[in-house]
């Protein structure tokens, strides 16, 4: 019973890898199968995850807690989404869709464009010429930054086709060399989960 | 017309893949023999796994809690995969020193099985009664409602010690930098490429790629998990070993070796 969780891991890692290499139509016919059934369990797992957001923020607004009108705020809102999308679905027109396009898109844009801030405040800290590598990362980012404007070309026509070598020779070269060390540690933790050798995720060491 | 339904059992464009992955399962049953006999496995240090202990430490010393972020991915993702064992690991270390763990989740299903992960390594340190429920808790699936949700929890809760491992994507430097700006230390492990850079100049201390994949084990010093990472160092080395064959071997006029490299 307690190897029940790893036999089924097991049996349906195994499976999808295989299925990878099995072109034929009722196998990967089954592979879509398979992948609804996760949408499923994600469904379950999403009032799971939405039950536990309101226990917490509820306690935050019971106990008149530091923010608690934060957490109201939340409470209401994911009553609203709740409520609203039950009732009138979330297609174009309804209330939903309408607090999606109005409220949460603009938001997260907001959320997205201060990200230029916290760039500038992390160059200004990170490019100092501290040591050798520390000298040559600035010279490198003052070269990139003017040959991806369009004054680099007008001050110097030899920017564009360096900042183009920076980025297709060493800057490729190097992600190549850390992508092919991630996916063989991705191959590495994937076995490690299929074939039980690695149980963290059941909650066993 | 319809389209002609496949019923081939095997896509000869994928053999290469297939031998790969034998190899590898070779490799891994190899050193898993070697460690279950004993042989001493020997894995460089991690800077940044070393500092664990230390910033857990550091936020006992100051009463303040631990931040653990699982990364955005879903389940399906090995980043995920390898941050539920690495939390694991920071949970139990936690639980010894009797400092706070707090952990957003991003995915609900990872949120709920890292929950039983952290309750789980609560237990097996003796502290199960310690485990406070919320420890782990749902944010939200949007991106940037989870980054405005987790910078609002350190800048109001300011936790000592910010560890990021698993998959972030453009949120990388708003979360790295606004828990710079809280003076906490910062651990980061990413499996995203492009993000290593906003981690590298942004934390204290940066797991490079695969190195994320090694850090479950590596905490957690199990001979049998060690032979994994050694397997994955095997492999590296022979993919190493033929992209510099193969190279070679084009540029002598013999591009074959190459082609047989080529997956679709």
């Amino acid at each position: 019973m307690r190897n029940g969780p790893l036999l089924v891991t097991f049996a349906v890692g195994a499976s999808l890898v295989a299925i990878f290499f099995i072109p034929h139509h009722k196998v990967q016919e089954a592979q879509s199968v398979l992948l609804d059934w996760a949408n499923v369990v994600y469904a379950f797992a999403l009032i799971l995850g939405s039950l536990s957001l309101w226990a917490s923020h509820q306690r935050k607004v019971f106990a008149r807690a530091e923010g608690w009108i934060y957490s109201l705020v939340t409470l209401l809102a994911l009553a609203f989404v709740t409520v609203a999308g039950t009732v009138q679905g979330v297609e174009e027109g309804t209330l939903v869709n309408k607090y999606y396009n109005m409220v949460n898109s603009p938001l997260a844009s907001t959320m997205f464009a201060l990200l230029a801030f916290f760039i500038a405040s992390a160059a200004f800290r990170a490019f100092r010429a501290r040591n050798a590598e520390a000298t040559l990362l600035l010279g490198t980012a003052i070269v990139m930054m003017i040959g991806r404007v369009s004054v680099g070309e007008y001050l110097w026509h030899g920017f564009p086709p360096v900042t183009e070598w920076l980025l297709d020779v060493p800057n490729l070269a190097a992600k190549r060399a850390i992508a092919l060390g991630i996916g063989l540690g991705a191959i590495s933790t994937a076995l490690k989960i299929i074939l039980g050798i690695d149980r963290s995720y059941l909650g066993r060491s | 017309m319809s389209e002609a339904l496949n019923t081939s059992w095997f896509d000869p464009g994928r053999v290469n893949l297939l031998v790969g992955l034998a190899v590898f399962v070779v490799f891994l049953v190899i050193n898993i023999s070697r460690a279950r006999g004993g042989s001493e496995m020997f894995i460089r240090p991690l800077a940044g796994l070393k500092a664990v202990d230390e910033a857990i430490g550091r936020a006992t010393e100051m009463g303040r809690p631990v931040l653990y972020l699982p990364g955005l991915g879903d389940m399906s993702e090995v980043g995920t995969l390898a941050s539920i064992a690495i939390l694991s690991r920071v949970a139990r270390r936690t639980a010894e020193m009797g400092c706070d763990l707090d952990v957003p989740g991003y995915d609900p299903v990872a949120s709920t099985i890292m929950d039983g992960a952290a309750r789980q390594a609560y237990i097996e340190a003796g502290r199960g009664d310690a485990y406070r429920p919320g420890t782990v808790h749902y944010i939200s699936a949007q991106q940037f409602a989870y980054v405005a949700a987790v910078t609002g929890i350190m800048l109001r809760d300011r936790p000592a010690a910010n560890i990021y491992m698993g998959s972030f994507y453009a949120e990388s430097l708003f979360l790295a930098e606004t828990g710079n700006q809280t003076g906490a230390i910062q651990i980061a492990g990413c499996d995203q490429v492009t993000q290593l850079p906003f981690f590298v100049c942004a934390c204290d201390y940066t797991l490079l790629g695969e190195e994320l994949f090694a850090a479950g084990a590596f905490l957690g010093r199990e001979p049998v998990q060690l032979a994994t990472i050694a397997a994955q160092d095997w492999a590296k080395a022979l993919a190493a070993a033929m992209v510099v064959v193969s190279l070679l071997a084009s540029v002598l006029g013999h591009p074959e070796l190459g082609q047989l490299l080529k997956t679709r």
